[in-house]
């Protein structure tokens, strides 16, 4: 049994307060320019969806709370922890890209895997890999949309950034520490 | 219906995971639920939030304003005006292609195109504020989002110079 590495967190945090602030001066946008009723089709609507969700959501959340702790730690921090290397970043966003599911599967999936060991750029590299490669949305929406061509471009123009952005924030997370030290 | 399979599919994996949990560490399971509650407890009212406000936001920015900018400009302003529209394009899993083909059909440049999608995938305020502040915490969101801004812009040139 691991402690729980999470930090404590409040229920009304700053976070908190700023998704609010930013619903409340977008929905004051919407009230002058729109009117009470676009306002209120959008409230409601919205909440529809998110009652709607929460199923998927609580199932997320059981799905990656349960994964932290079955996973192998030692295995995790093998392939995806902060010393796996390009190669591991590799595999994160191959698994992001390849997974498929929406923001309610691929984030909780994220966070269960950092809290079984994998890196802070391991899980940019996942959430990048899904974001920017993933197969679900490229094949079913990208391409219905889109001439193949520019879609290639971009896929291939893309393929390196998830690996990129995680050796960049390695870096970064490495210089942090050194500078720490001295 | 997609948020039905989807929902079935995740309780699927979720009823494995936790079966597997209470053979392999049964002494384990409540934690499991400790901490399974506090998160989704936790996230509950931030994505309500974070959804109304999405929706408020596409409210705000009308596509066929959108559309007409991206096809009129070109070039490095072009780039950098598709990144910030990508970023304030609301989610869903297909909006800003469906942008991004009528921009392309008015005139809009491979480079701009790229530059839109790319900024959308990886930035679009909509769905970070209301699935990956909760979900990863803010200090997740705001390395990712600080770090992925470049890219955007690079790929874009990248792809107006292929073009």
């Amino acid at each position: 049994m691991t402690d729980d590495p999470r930090p404590r967190r409040r229920l009304f945090d700053s976070g908190f307060y700023f998704v609010l602030a930013i619903a409340l001066a977008s929905g004051t946008g919407v009230l002058v320019t729109h009117g009470w009723d676009t306002f209120r089709e959008i409230l409601l609507s919205d909440l529809g969806l998110a009652a709607l969700l929460m199923p998927k959501i609580a199932a997320g959340v059981l799905l990656a709370t349960a994964l932290a702790l079955v996973l192998p730690k030692d295995k995790v921090l093998h392939h995806v922890g902060p010393e796996s290397g390009i190669r591991g970043l590799a595999i994160a966003a191959t698994a992001g890209a390849v997974i498929p599911g929406g923001p309610a599967v691929t984030f909780p999936l994220t966070a269960g895997l950092m809290t079984a060991g994998a890196d802070l750029a391991a899980g940019v590299a996942m959430v990048t890999g899904w974001i920017l490669l993933g197969l679900n949305r490229t094949i079913v929406w990208e391409l219905t949309f889109l001439p193949a061509d520019l879609v290639l471009l971009r896929v291939l123009l893309s393929l390196p950034v998830p690996i990129v952005l995680g050796l960049a924030l390695r870096a970064a997370v490495r210089h942090r520490a050194r500078r720490r030290a001295s | 219906m997609n948020i039905l399979i989807g929902t079935i599919l995740i309780w699927g994996a979720a009823f494995w995971a936790v079966r597997h949990l209470h053979r392999t560490a049964p002494e384990a399971r409540p934690e499991l639920y400790r901490r399974a509650g506090e998160t989704f407890l936790f996230m509950l009212p931030r994505l309500a939030v974070g959804l109304i406000g999405a929706g408020f936001l596409a409210a705000l920015l009308p596509e066929a304003f959108v559309q007409r900018w991206l096809s009129a400009q070109s070039g490095l302003s072009g780039i950098l005006l598709a990144t910030g529209f990508g970023v304030l394009t609301p989610g869903g899993p297909f909006v800003a292609f469906a942008i991004g083909a009528s921009a392309l059909k008015a005139g809009a440049g491979a480079g701009a195109l790229v530059a839109y999608v790319t900024s959308w995938s990886l930035v679009s305020m909509v769905r970070t504020l209301s699935y990956e502040v909760p979900l990863m915490g803010r200090r997740f969101t705001l390395l990712r989002v600080l770090i992925s801004l470049p890219a955007p812009i690079l790929l874009g040139l990248f792809a107006s110079l292929a073009q």
